[in-house]
């Protein structure tokens, strides 16, 4: 049974911060001021993120789930594609398709096939496994994307000069389309690497802490990492495929002038 | 002489802005033309458009009366071959330069001459003992050098030329010259070179094109 925790807990892990204030203040590091807006933010958006899936869980339908999945969709593929320093027009909604497909194959599989929930979108297994394997494709999208757009708008010359020797948009295209999905999936083959070794993962701690027994959270564990791994790696080959469709036609031509840097 | 490249009614436009309409020319097999033209006019525009490697606004370039559509665009700009203006390598070394496009499908049935790459190399006043070496090392003169060996080595019938020697000073300019010409002419190659040296026009080429001509307002000469 998991031990509940009192106002009284929080306040005095909220006193922990209050010390690193203290220090901050007495060195002159002025990060007090940002560690408070981050603190309260920490506690107001996880107590509306609580109070929503409270009400979600009861009622426990997929209309009720719906919101939730969207605005989570929403959020990432918007977050998504607004880290690249290039863009082309439409690469929010191909950004979004992306997410929505690999994010939504990967956490239905693991919630219906898998573990064989019943019913399979019963949200309180749905969102939260989403909501792991959402935030490692967001990452990986965007970081593909990013080296992506970045290398054929920095090394058009070359991939022209590979066009006009008679290669194919593919034969042109290749170089930066691996470096890419592999750029994508480098944060989590490292994660794989040292996962139960330098930490515990979040949620086998979690978890832990909710009286599981570790083999069992060992075991979700191990699901849990393949499902990020393949949402991440699949995120990434698909937005990268789909950007160099966008971005060379069927005449064979880089589309460079699609490209343009952002704002900022 | 044989028509080999036909270009009809060709209007080139750069960032909404006309640069030349109504262009005609016919290449014969073994024709070299210069394209002459104030800066603007749109002279590597022009190369581009006919090498396919952007669309013109209007307008059909047909090679042995084939568009490259039918032709199929690889096989299309192998044999309507553009080089640029700068000397574009791959990271690699000459060897690894000169190598690249026979692992394209379209030249599988090509395998990479390396007898005649370090004849040619040699013939172009680049030493073949730099085979090994990191292409990018190598000075601006004779990374464009490289450029047009891997040019000559894919075989093909027309070669667009933008400024092949503006990365040369003024003695490899000379001798390169004399190399291009006669190793196009060797082997029976067409080519349209880009140039704003009128001097460099009248000595390379059988014919000048002076793209004034066919200035914005659509009318040809």
């Amino acid at each position: 049974m998991v031990i509940d925790l009192s106002a009284f807990d929080l306040a005095i892990s909220a006193a922990l911060i209050l010390v690193s204030a203290g220090i901050s203040i007495a060195l002159g590091l002025k990060m007090e001021k940002r560690l408070a807006y981050a603190s309260i933010r920490t506690v107001v958006q996880l107590l509306l993120v609580g109070f929503v899936l409270h009400r979600v869980f009861a009622i426990n339908t997929v209309l009720a789930l719906l919101p939730v999945v969207l605005f989570m969709l929403v959020t990432a593929a918007h977050t998504a594609s607004g880290r690249p320093a290039y863009r082309f027009r439409g690469m929010g909604l191909l950004s979004f398709s992306v997410m929505t497909v690999t994010s939504l194959v990967v956490t239905i599989t693991a919630t219906g096939l898998i573990i064989g929930v019943e019913p399979w979108f019963r949200p309180s297994y749905l969102i939260p496994l989403l909501g792991m394997v959402l935030g490692n494709t967001m990452n990986g999208v965007s970081l593909a994307t990013d080296h992506f757009l970045e290398s054929v708008k920095e090394r058009n010359h070359e991939i022209e000069m590979e066009l006009a020797l008679g290669a194919t948009r593919w034969e042109a295209a290749r170089r930066p389309v691996a470096e890419a999905v592999r750029r994508g999936m480098i944060p989590i083959v490292n994660s794989m690497m040292v996962v139960g070794v330098v930490s515990l993962p979040g949620m086998m701690t979690g978890q832990i802490l909710a009286g599981s027994d570790p083999v069992v959270a060992v075991k979700y564990q191990i699901m849990i990492m393949f499902m990020i791994a393949a949402g991440a790696s699949l995120g990434a080959m698909g937005m990268v495929l789909l950007s160099y469709r966008k971005l060379f036609n069927n005449r064979h031509q880089l589309l460079k002038d699609l490209l343009s840097r952002r704002k900022g | 002489m044989d028509e080999l490249l036909s270009i009809n009614g060709l209007s080139v436009a750069a960032g909404g802005v006309t640069l030349f309409s109504g262009l005609d020319l016919k290449l014969g097999s073994g024709e070299m033309v210069a394209v002459c033209g104030p800066s603007g006019s749109g002279k590597t525009s022009m190369l581009r458009a006919v090498a396919g490697l952007s669309d013109p606004v209007e307008g059909t370039v047909l090679l042995r009366g084939r568009t490259p559509g039918e032709t199929g665009w690889p096989l299309y700009r192998r044999s309507v071959l553009f080089m640029d203006q700068r000397p574009v390598l791959i990271q690699g070394t000459v060897r690894d330069n000169l190598s690249l496009p026979f692992a394209y499908a379209v030249n599988s049935e090509m395998e990479f001459p390396e007898d005649e790459a370090a004849v040619l190399l040699e013939t172009f006043g680049v030493s073949s003992a730099r085979m090994d070496q990191d292409a990018r090392s190598l000075s601006q003169g004779q990374q464009q050098r490289v450029c047009l060996v891997r040019a000559f080595l894919i075989r093909p019938e027309v070669l667009l030329l933008d400024e092949p020697t503006s990365a040369l000073d003024q003695d490899a300019t000379s001798s390169v010259e004399t190399t291009l010409v006669e190793e196009t002419r060797k082997r029976g190659l067409s080519a349209l070179v880009v140039t704003h040296d009128k001097a460099q026009a009248e000595r390379l080429c059988d014919r000048i094109l002076n793209l004034s001509d066919y200035g914005a307002s659509g009318e040809g000469r």
